[in-house]
């Protein structure tokens, strides 16, 4: 064998065996450490694999988005509005659409309610593939529920139910059909129903609507177009696509969220307790070093026992808490993480999360997790390393 | 008779213990693997809904409208429901403010 890789086995065989005579203080770090890694790496797998989900959705989203606002918040838009909008060139249709929430006050839930012409929609004509039964029919009242509603609502076998006016007046429902649960994610807690039926629910009058929905002829043209809208209807928020999907980029972006700050700070915390255990080395662990010089071990010697010591316990640390994090994440759905990000959610859609990992995301929690323990834990023994061997041992 | 073995050395146990966790995480792959192959079976139809209902958001926090919809919902909606209102909802801790917002006041 290589005298190098023979000497560098050594010096690990030497490591292991310090770290065995200590073994409930390395063995406790170790799990404290991994524990602080299994939350950052969680919190990294599950951000990184929403944003993909919302990434590969959103792209369907639709490509203009107008509201109309009036003091600072939004509110009906005429439809009139649809008039004035074909003088756009590039503007292929314009969809009015209806929706809004429903507060279920027996169980506390919010319904989302919408109502769409799905047939002047993108995709419309397939929207059948996406549910159990049959689309809600002008006139009938009727709705498709999704999988958190049906859930919610309890309705066993019936079909009828009624949800209260803005006047306290009952409507009366009957379900058409139900989103097919592989939708979920983007459908639990949805009422689709018909313009009309979404109107006679909200009390919204017949020549207005919540906001509608526009798109282009030339997808590159989405933020002249939307420049153009601004403009000719100065009283409306213009979305766009791009924007929407960028909402999710910050909002489950690594730097965003009280929740990675509180996760880094408990990780600078456990490094700063690296530090100060490491800097204030133990008398037995000063007197070995001590030993170790006296028998002719040079302190590159002592630095590279100290570096593998560091590198097995936040090596395996890492590993552990990678792997527990995976686990975590994606056969348990973020269960630990799922109070903040739900909150007090009663409609609570199965976080069936798409495996995200990639290895910027591994690199990104080695770099804030292993290398600042090993500079906390390597420093201190070289700082004790350079002390006389006759002093140490004094 | 005791068994006349060479005990292996540190280093060879530690080798074992690290090839276990590395055969786990290649485990961990290859499930994600066959997850994002189901996944494209089932992106379809959510894609179809989402283009055909015209979604802007994913379903997740349903308990406020700006947790259930921030990509369309005011950006100052957590602070304008009444004077003095501060956001007090558990998922608003999770999510930041919308860049939008700051396009918006370009």
């Amino acid at each position: 064998m290589n005298p190098a890789l023979e000497k560098q086995l050594n010096l690990l065989d030497y490591a292991l065996s310090a770290l065995r005579r200590r073994k409930g203080k390395n063995f406790g770090v170790m799990l404290v450490f991994a524990g602080v890694i299994f939350l950052v790496a969680s919190f990294q797998f599950l951000s990184a694999s929403l944003t993909a989900t919302a990434e590969s959705l959103l792209t369907e989203a639709p490509e203009i988005v107008v509201q109309k606002m009036s003091a600072g918040r939004q509110e009906a838009v005429p439809l009139a509005y649809l008039e004035r909008l074909p003088t756009i060139p590039g503007i292929r249709v314009a969809v009015p659409r209806i929706w809004g929430y429903y507060f279920d006050e027996t169980s506390g839930a919010n319904y989302m309610v919408l109502a769409v012409d799905p047939g002047r929609m993108p995709r419309g004509d397939q929207l059948f593939k996406g549910i159990d039964g049959r689309l809600p029919e002008a006139g009938k009242g009727e709705v498709v529920l999704g999988p958190g509603v049906v859930r919610n609502l309890k309705l066993g076998g019936r079909r009828n139910f009624s949800l209260f006016r803005p006047d306290l007046s009952l409507i009366p429902l009957t379900v058409a059909g139900t989103f097919k649960p592989a939708t979920e994610l983007m459908t639990s807690d949805l009422i689709f129903t018909t313009p009309d039926t979404a109107r006679d629910l909200f009390a919204i009058p017949a020549a207005a609507a919540t906001d509608l929905c526009v798109y282009v002829a030339n997808p590159g043209e989405i933020s002249t177009i939307a420049r153009k809208i601004a403009g000719l209807l100065p009283d409306t928020r213009v979305l766009t696509r791009p924007q929407i999907s960028q909402t999710y980029k910050v909002v489950f972006g690594w730097r965003s969220g009280f929740a990675s700050i509180c996760l880094l700070a408990a990780l600078a915390a456990f490094v700063i307790l690296a530090w100060d255990k490491a800097s204030g080395l133990s008398a037995e662990e000063k007197r070995e070093i001590a030993i170790l010089k006296v028998l002719g071990w040079q302190t590159g010697d002592i630095l590279v026992l100290r570096f593998w010591e560091s590198l097995t316990v936040s090596s395996l640390a890492y590993l552990l808490g990678c792997s527990a994090a995976y686990l975590h994440v994606f056969y348990l759905g973020g269960t630990l993480f799922r109070p903040i990000l739900l909150g007090w959610s009663v409609i609570q859609p199965g976080l069936h999360l798409l495996p995200t990992v990639t290895g910027r995301d591994l690199l990104l929690i080695f770099i804030l997790s292993v290398v600042p323990y090993l500079a906390a834990t390597v420093i201190p023994a070289w700082r004790a390393a350079i002390v006389p061997p006759d002093a140490a041992v004094r | 008779m005791a068994a006349n073995k060479l005990p292996l050395r540190p280093a060879a146990w530690l080798a074992l213990l690290l090839l276990v966790l590395a055969t786990l995480d290649v485990g961990f792959y290859q499930q994600s693997r066959w997850e994002r192959l189901h996944w494209q079976d089932e992106r379809p139809r959510l894609a179809i809904v989402t283009a055909a209902l015209g979604l802007t958001d994913l379903c997740l926090a349903t308990e406020a409208r700006y947790t259930r919809n921030p990509a369309v919902s005011d950006p100052i909606a957590p602070f304008m429901d009444h004077p003095g209102s501060l956001e007090h909802f558990p998922s608003g801790s999770f999510w930041a403010y919308p860049a939008r917002a700051a396009e918006d006041r370009q």
